[in-house]
């Protein structure tokens, strides 16, 4: 788990990497021009980035376990569902009560959560998720159940809001690079250098005097905000939320995207939420294709490529010094 | 009320000798291996539909169409095995990877039974189609007895396979020390696929057990494996009697969630169980207490 990290750096500036940027830029800027339907995929995967760079931080520089974090994905989005349309609040105070909310979850659930190991931390994490779906379901006064709520207005301030497609979608860009900036300065920080620690070995971590527990707990609530921030924006951005917005399938799906771009990297979430937003799209219209072709792809990559593409440089780099 | 109460916690029993049997399959696949198998709930799903299928396809007799899908359920375990969990296996992956491994697979097998099959809520006749029993006031029904009698039966091979013959002795002792078990020249790798093997019939049987009491559809797994995991879980990881009584105590106190509290809470129920033994007894109630 450990070495991963370095990937990014040791990979930096190697064209392998440099290829896939420009071919990531040359495809959104194509899109940009083209406009249509993939601008709606495009946002899609940028919303997802968000989400899987938050997961990331718990995962992968963390070293640690979570299936539910679609929990918090639902707290952000519903919290923005229900606050605009029945209470007519803006989107942006309704995004943070949601992500406030999502927090304190976070710290509530976190705290016994954190303290288990091993499949009994992803039981446990996968518990949290299915209790935010039932409690989605059942309360109908609230959320409206299956039926979902619709409407939602699209994100601004005041009397400015983003509503054209294009205007999204530079403005989702622009969060999701926040979203990687900030990860990749909490990862150079001593804040990231004491979740790598806690990774690598949690003994050794505690003898250095980390205290490990606050540290699983703090990437735990970090790692939840930026699923609340993405919920909010998936909710305005298609304008409905229902309970499967944020089933297991979104669970596979972040999971997919983690592994496919590269675990415990950087620039890894956002290649990853791209590649599988944007390569299932010939599935698009048969729904059972699409979770069957990430499924399979998802054991594909476990069992091949365990690091993911962000980990193309370090192989291909390998590679050239044994032939070499 | 009385009654009502003392009928659902009948049922109950019948539902949760079921998660019982999924959650033996989870401590088979564990004792062997150390792995959580995700996927026990495809496992028994496939066997109430492939049932379904054998009868209303091929015209098979009930008996004969469940022996065919446990048969076939069987072997698709020892596939999964060696498909996705040996490659894993073999590099020595994270607990973590394999759980999500298994996962996929969950999710593929899911989707191909949807587009085979379709979306449509299948079921099984009952096995004995008589009205049901009156005993003391209650109604009992013979898919009820026929569920405890089987998962009995069931449980009491098992323990006879695990404490009498050399392939179950081998299987045991790889349980308790797997390189120590190599060196006695038991074929690990083979045990591992055997396992897989048994935790699958397991899994197909409870679900065809379960089907006539419910329905079967291709997403019924996951729920199924859920409880089984509970079951397992409160009865200590591992523990195959522990994980039967678990889920007993699980299928009884969902029974008297619906009664009592509303068919709502029936999962939030379930869930609060698993939480609280994970937090509060997480070696389960036979362990010893930390």
């Amino acid at each position: 788990m450990n070495s991963f990290n370095t990937i990014w750096a040791k990979g930096r500036g190697d064209r392998a990497t440099w290829l896939l940027w420009g071919l990531a830029a040359a495809f959104v800027a194509y899109t940009f021009a083209t406009g249509g339907y993939l601008i709606a995929v495009l946002q899609f995967a940028l919303i997802y980035t968000v989400l899987v760079t938050g997961l990331n931080i718990f995962m992968g520089f963390t070293g640690q376990v979570s299936f539910g974090h679609n929990a918090f994905a639902a707290i952000g989005g519903y919290s923005s569902a229900v606050l605009t349309t029945t209470y007519g609040w803006e989107p942006l105070p309704a995004c943070l009560l949601g992500l406030a909310g999502a927090l304190a979850c976070a710290l509530v659930v976190g705290y016994p959560v954190l303290r288990l190991r091993g499949h009994y931390l992803a039981m446990a994490t996968l518990a949290i998720g299915l209790i935010v779906y039932e409690v989605a379901v059942q309360w109908q006064s609230v959320t409206q159940g299956y039926m979902g709520i619709s409407g939602i207005p699209p994100i601004g301030i005041g009397s400015f809001t983003i509503a054209s497609d294009r205007a999204l979608l530079v403005f989702l860009m622009i969060v999701a690079a926040l979203a990687m900036l900030s990860a990749a300065g909490i990862r150079r920080s001593r804040l990231g250098r004491a979740f790598v620690a806690a990774a690598g070995s949690e003994d050794a971590a505690r003898a250095l005097g980390i205290d490990v527990a606050r540290y699983k707990l703090t990437a735990f609530m970090i790692s939840a905000a930026y699923a609340a921030i993405a919920g909010s924006l998936f909710v305005h951005a298609v304008g409905f939320v229902s309970p499967e917005v944020f089933g297991l399938p979104m669970v596979v799906m972040s999971f997919t995207m983690l592994y496919v771009g590269g675990i415990g990297t950087i620039a890894g979430p956002a290649l990853g939420a791209i590649i599988i937003s944007v390569l299932p799209e010939s599935f698009r219209t048969f729904k059972d294709y699409q979770d069957l072709a990430y499924g399979a792809a998802l054991i594909v990559i476990l069992i091949y490529a365990p690091r993911g593409l962000a980990s193309l440089p370090e192989l291909s780099a390998r590679w050239r010094r044994r032939s070499a | 009320m009385f009654n009502l109460v003392a009928q659902s916690v009948l049922s109950g029993i019948g539902i949760g000798a079921v998660y019982g049997l999924i959650g033996i399959g989870f401590c088979v696949i564990y004792n062997a291996s150390g792995i959580v198998n995700f996927a026990q709930g495809a496992f028994v799903m496939l066997g109430g539909m492939l049932t379904n299928a054998g009868m209303t396809k091929l015209g098979l007799p009930l008996p004969l169409a469940a022996i065919g899908a446990i048969l076939i359920v069987a072997i698709s375990g020892v596939v999964l095995e060696r498909i996705v969990v040996r490659p894993l296996w073999n590099r020595g992956s994270t607990m973590f990877v394999m759980i999500l491994a298994t996962l996929a697979a969950q999710i593929v097998v899911e989707r191909i039974t949807q587009i085979l099959a379709g979306d449509q809520p299948r079921t099984l006749p009952v096995f004995t189609d008589l009205p049901p029993l009156r005993l003391f006031g209650f109604a009992i029904n013979f898919q009820f007895l026929w569920i405890l009698g089987c998962s009995a039966l069931v449980i009491v091979l098992l323990g006879l396979f695990f404490s009498s013959t050399r392939t179950g002795k081998a299987m045991r002792a790889c349980s308790i020390n797997r390189d120590a078990a190599a060196l006695q020249g038991i074929p690990v790798s083979r045990m591992l696929a055997l396992a897989f093997a048994l935790s699958a019939a397991l899994g197909a049987f409870a679900g065809i057990l379960i089907t006539p009491t419910q329905y079967t559809a291709f997403n019924v797994g996951v729920p199924f494996a859920i409880s089984g995991f509970i079951a397992a879980i409160v009865g200590g990881f591992g523990r195959p009697l522990g994980a039967f009584a678990g889920g007993i105590l699980l299928g009884v106190a969902q029974a008297l969630a619906i009664v009592l509290l509303g068919a709502a809470f029936k999962n939030v129920a379930a869930l609060s169980i698993l939480l609280l033994f994970l937090f509060v007894r997480p070696t389960g109630l036979l362990g010893s207490a930390k």
